[in-house]
């Protein structure tokens, strides 16, 4: 049964009428039409369907529709600083951090909810972070490489934003 | 070679845009308007007649439009041997097999109606191994074998279940261990592993009731080997079909042939014109689509004491599973190149391409090599160490040089093998001192591609100095977008950024055999560049007019035409495409290149003359060590040295060398899809089927070697597959060093690495 739901979609007021049991990832996907989260697993194995659910990443194959009413959610296509790519995103063009793309919107999730934890990560921390996120096409070297240099210049934008302020 | 300006350098990814902002549509995501939802009832027994099918509670089922099993869609299809029906016929023959479908306005419905079917079966003999399906009496899993249409190059064999025999001949093996003064046999064995490309399988369709024309829109490999499967299947000429490929989220081998084509087409034909999407989930796409073949190798070498091979037979028993698919091809081109890139005398081959009770094996990348190295290039070690010779040194010894005849009757060109083995040993200090219990193990291979083919391209470029390719080849990750972007921007002498690639419908784009085989920078790039040259001499000639120039005083630089000596008075390429041909016009260039094969594999010897437009040749090489309180395998680190011909661009060949080194890494130590004693995947989940994770991942050194093709565009050869094909056989030899002792089963599980060392320890 239908119910309407309210809540905050990369930053604007989204209202719906889906089922409590839709899965957050089929509401985005099939109700939405918002298609960049993508499903590899559906059973919270793969990474490919991470989102952010109030600022904790999450993968939206495990959320209900019925968990979200008054929640702030952002996709990949939230990811953008208006017309300007993440520095995550832009790191991953630069490095060649996707080859067929599939995982990258989780990816590229993940990797900026762990660089907000730790922004000056070691090769073996972003390893682990990113343990949950399966890639089949890179063997996951170019991702690491764009994690660290995403995480030098998040670091670089910190210490001018401090040196200005 | 040296003044190339985009070729061989390393340039981005054109299509990253997308795929970094969630913009890119994949075939998964792909919702057409008015779409109708498709589910499937899959086989519950792994080999059974079916003795009823009921579909009436579920066609009456509210918000059903079509449910339909085999007797609705009355078709078979096969690459080779038309063996596979859209949906059981009769019998089935694996459990995953799509017996029944349904199409409904949302998938929940779909779902509820799936219930409603019921089947009722009676069980036949199953095999689960080739050998088992091949022993004399064992019942025909086809027993309309005879009768199917085939290809002229199968071979069968007084075996049951053998859907191909393929025999290589040469010299006389007794002779040859007359010859040598060791002989050693073994058996090895490699399990089945499914590409698990990140994107799950769909497959949408739509008839056209009026014209009754078929549009398939699916992330498909090899369109136009699709397009043709379709108009063979149907009886409907090629013009009646149309098959457009959204992006695709990886493949890896799985997404060629007809897979969910079928049963969406199957439905299409009873909705009235709605189209049907249908989608697997993970867990369908493990049981029901398609499998690497599982392999049982056995090998019996001849060698001298000084290390000279004198001769090898191999029999190779290729798991098939339920349908040919590209078993017979597999079995092939697996089965020639399985001694190994060695001058060996005397040698004898026979493959067997086996039908079993298990999900249907396809193409995998490495294309049957995989299997065969891991056998051939452990058993070199054995060999090696008996021989107390070091591995290095042993394949030196023997392996292919230039000029050399192949076993198979070739004679070899731009062989790059000697410079990987050394570069791929140097990088992890092969023969330096290295801890105890530390291993090193290496492994080399070559690597035909499908020959002969065809690529045919076209490039456009329009009044707004815009250039397009017109290229059949499919960008499943592997770059080809980029590379072929490369092409034309280097023949046309424009920035990339003003390239792009035409989407691929079998409508407006010119044919393409297939993108496999590694074969697409050698084959499409040769005919992107040739339509490229073609555009440009025609932009050439339209600027001798608008210039008053001859030909030889024009140059084409920065998309612009100019005089040698007066480079202020330069036209664009869209300037002079309005001039000449008006606002609105498209100059076109064309090219196709064919690959043309000399004399014909002989059915009887497995001999050719040219069996291969080019070989890619790569070295792997390893260092591990072993947890002995747990048999876990630690990778240390892994060099991969590969021959690409000509690297069009390094950055993009260092990444498809890291990625087939993963998932060869996890051929090698995890990856095994179980089946049990009833023929059922006990592992269909990313939970229990274990992928390389980031952690499972040790520094990997890529080696690029370039041994120039004479043909290939630049020098190029291919290197998509080789990439995880020695990985497994390099890690084994890295364990057997470390633990001295050898594993020859697939993958190097800690239990069987825990059992290798009770085994040592006992002796």
């Amino acid at each position: 049964m239908s119910q309407p739901i309210e809540f905050t979609l990369n930053g604007r007021a989204t209202s719906v009428d889906a089922p409590a049991h839709r899965l957050l990832l089929d509401l985005l996907r099939d109700e939405i039409g918002v298609t960049g989260t993508k499903e590899g697993c559906g059973t919270g194995d793969c990474g490919a369907c991470t989102v952010y659910l109030n600022g904790k990443p999450v993968n939206s194959c495990l959320v209900l529709t019925g968990e979200l009413a008054g929640a702030d959610v952002v996709t990949i296509e939230g990811l953008k600083e208006g017309d300007a790519y993440h520095p995550i995103q832009a790191a991953f063009i630069e490095d060649g951090g996707a080859q067929c793309g599939y995982c990258t919107p989780g990816m590229l999730m993940m990797a900026k909810s762990f660089l907000e934890e730790n922004p000056d990560p070691t090769d073996d921390e972003i390893r682990f972070a990113l343990s949950g996120n399966l890639c089949r096409c890179t063997g996951y070297v170019k991702i690491v490489e764009a994690v660290q240099d995403a995480a030098a210049e998040l670091r670089r934008r910190a210490a001018e934003g401090r040196n200005n302020g | 070679m040296d003044d190339l300006n985009v070729v061989g350098h390393p340039v981005t990814r054109v299509d990253v845009d997308e795929k970094v902002t969630g913009t890119a549509t994949y075939g998964y995501d792909l919702v057409l308007p008015d779409m109708l939802h498709g589910k499937v009832l899959f086989s519950t027994r792994a080999h059974a007649r079916i003795v009823s099918i009921d579909l009436e509670k579920a066609r009456r089922h509210p918000g059903v439009v079509a449910a339909i099993s085999g007797a609705d869609a009355p078709w078979t299809h096969g690459e080779s041997i038309k063996d596979k029906p859209f949906l059981a016929q009769g019998k089935v023959r694996y459990i995953g097999e799509p017996v029944a479908a349904v199409a409904a306005v949302d998938e929940d419905t779909a779902q509820e109606a799936l219930k409603l079917i019921a089947v009722e079966y009676e069980d036949l003999p199953a095999y689960f191994t080739p050998e088992d399906a091949c022993q004399p009496g064992a019942t025909a899993i086809h027993e309309e074998f005879e009768d199917y249409r085939k290809a002229p190059f199968i071979v069968g064999a007084p075996m049951p279940n053998v859907c191909e025999h393929f025999k290589l001949r040469t010299g006389d093996t007794a002779e040859g261990f007359r010859q040598s003064d060791m002989v050693l046999e073994e058996k090895y064995y490699v399990p089945i592993i499914q590409h698990a490309a990140m994107e799950p399988h769909s497959a949408h369709a739509q008839v056209d009731p009026e014209s009754g024309r078929v549009t398939i829109w699916v992330a498909n490999d090899a369109p136009f080997r699709a397009l043709t499967e379709v108009s063979e299947a149907l009886g409907l000429p090629q013009e009646q079909i149309r098959l457009i490929n959204p992006l695709q989220g990886g493949g890896f081998g799985s997404k060629g042939g007809l897979k969910l084509e079928p049963i969406a087409m199957g439905l299409a034909f009873q909705t009235n014109g709605r189209p049907v999407r249908v989608k697997f989930n993970r867990e369908e796409t493990f049981i029901s689509t398609l499998v690497r073949h599982e392999a049982t190798v056995h090998i019996k070498s001849g060698v001298k004491k000084d290390g000279t091979l004198t001769a090898r037979h191999m029999t190779l028993y290729w798991g098939g599973g339920a349908y040919a698919e590209k078993s017979p091809t597999v079995c092939i081109r697996g089965s020639l190149p399985s001694p190994g890139p060695y001058r060996i005398p005397h040698v004898h081959v026979d493959g067997y391409a086996v039908y079993t009770n298990k999900p249907v094996a396809g193409a995998f990348r490495g294309y049957g090599i995989p299997q065969g190295a891991w056998a051939t290039e452990q058993h070199m070690d054995e060999l090696a160490r008996r021989l107390a010779m070091d591995p290095l040194e042993f394949r030196l010894k023997n392996v292919f040089v230039d000029g050399d005849m192949a076993y198979w009757g070739e004679q070899l060109h731009s062989v790059g093998l000697t410079e990987t083995l050394t570069k791929a040993a140097e990088a992890i200090d092969w023969g330096k001192p290295k801890p105890a219990g530390v291993g090193r193990g290496l492994a080399c291979i070559s690597k035909p591609t499908r020959s002969p083919t065809t690529s045919k391209a076209g490039v456009l470029v329009d009044a707004d100095n815009r250039v397009t390719v017109l290229a059949g080849t499919v960008e499943i990750g592997q770059g080809s977008n980029t590379i072929l972007s490369q092409v034309a921007a280097e023949e046309l002498r424009v920035p990339i950024e003003q390239v792009q690639v035409a989407p691929l419908d079998t409508d407006a784009i010119p044919f393409d055999a297939s993108t496999t085989s590694s074969r697409s920078t050698y084959h499409m790039g040769n005919a992107v560049r040739g339509a490229a040259i073609h555009a440009r001499e025609q932009l050439l000639e339209m600027a001798g007019h608008a210039l008053e120039g001859k030909q030889e005083e024009l140059v084409a630089a920065g998309g612009r035409v100019h005089l040698k000596d007066n480079e202020d008075m330069a036209l664009t390429y869209g300037e002079l495409i309005r001039r000449r041909l008006g606002a609105d016009a498209v100059l076109r260039g064309d090219a196709s290149y064919t690959y043309e094969i000399g004399k014909d594999l002989d059915l009887e010897t497995g001999h050719s003359d040219h069996a291969s437009a080019f070989y890619m040749y790569a070295t792997q090489a390893a260092e591990a060590s072993v947890d002995e309180e747990t048999g876990r395998v630690r990778l240390h680190r892994v060099s991969a040295a590969h021959d690409v011909g000509k690297a069009i661009n390094p950055l993009n060949c260092v990444a498809q060398i890291e990625g087939g080194v993963a998932q060869g890494i996890g051929s090698a130590l995890h990856e095994n899809l179980v089946i049990d004693e009833n023929g059922k995947v006990r592992n269909p989940s990313f939970l229990d089927y274990h992928l390389v994770t980031s952690l499972d991942v040790p520094e990997i050194i890529p080696i690029v070697v370039e041994c120039a093709e004479p043909e290939g565009p630049y020098g190029a050869k291919g290197l998509g597959e080789p990439g995880l094909a020695p990985t497994p056989a390099a890690i084994g030899n890295a364990v057997a060093d470390a633990i001295k002792s050898r594993i020859r089963d697939l993958p190097l599980t800690p239990e069987r690495v825990f059992r290798a060392l009770e085994e040592r320890d006992r002796k």
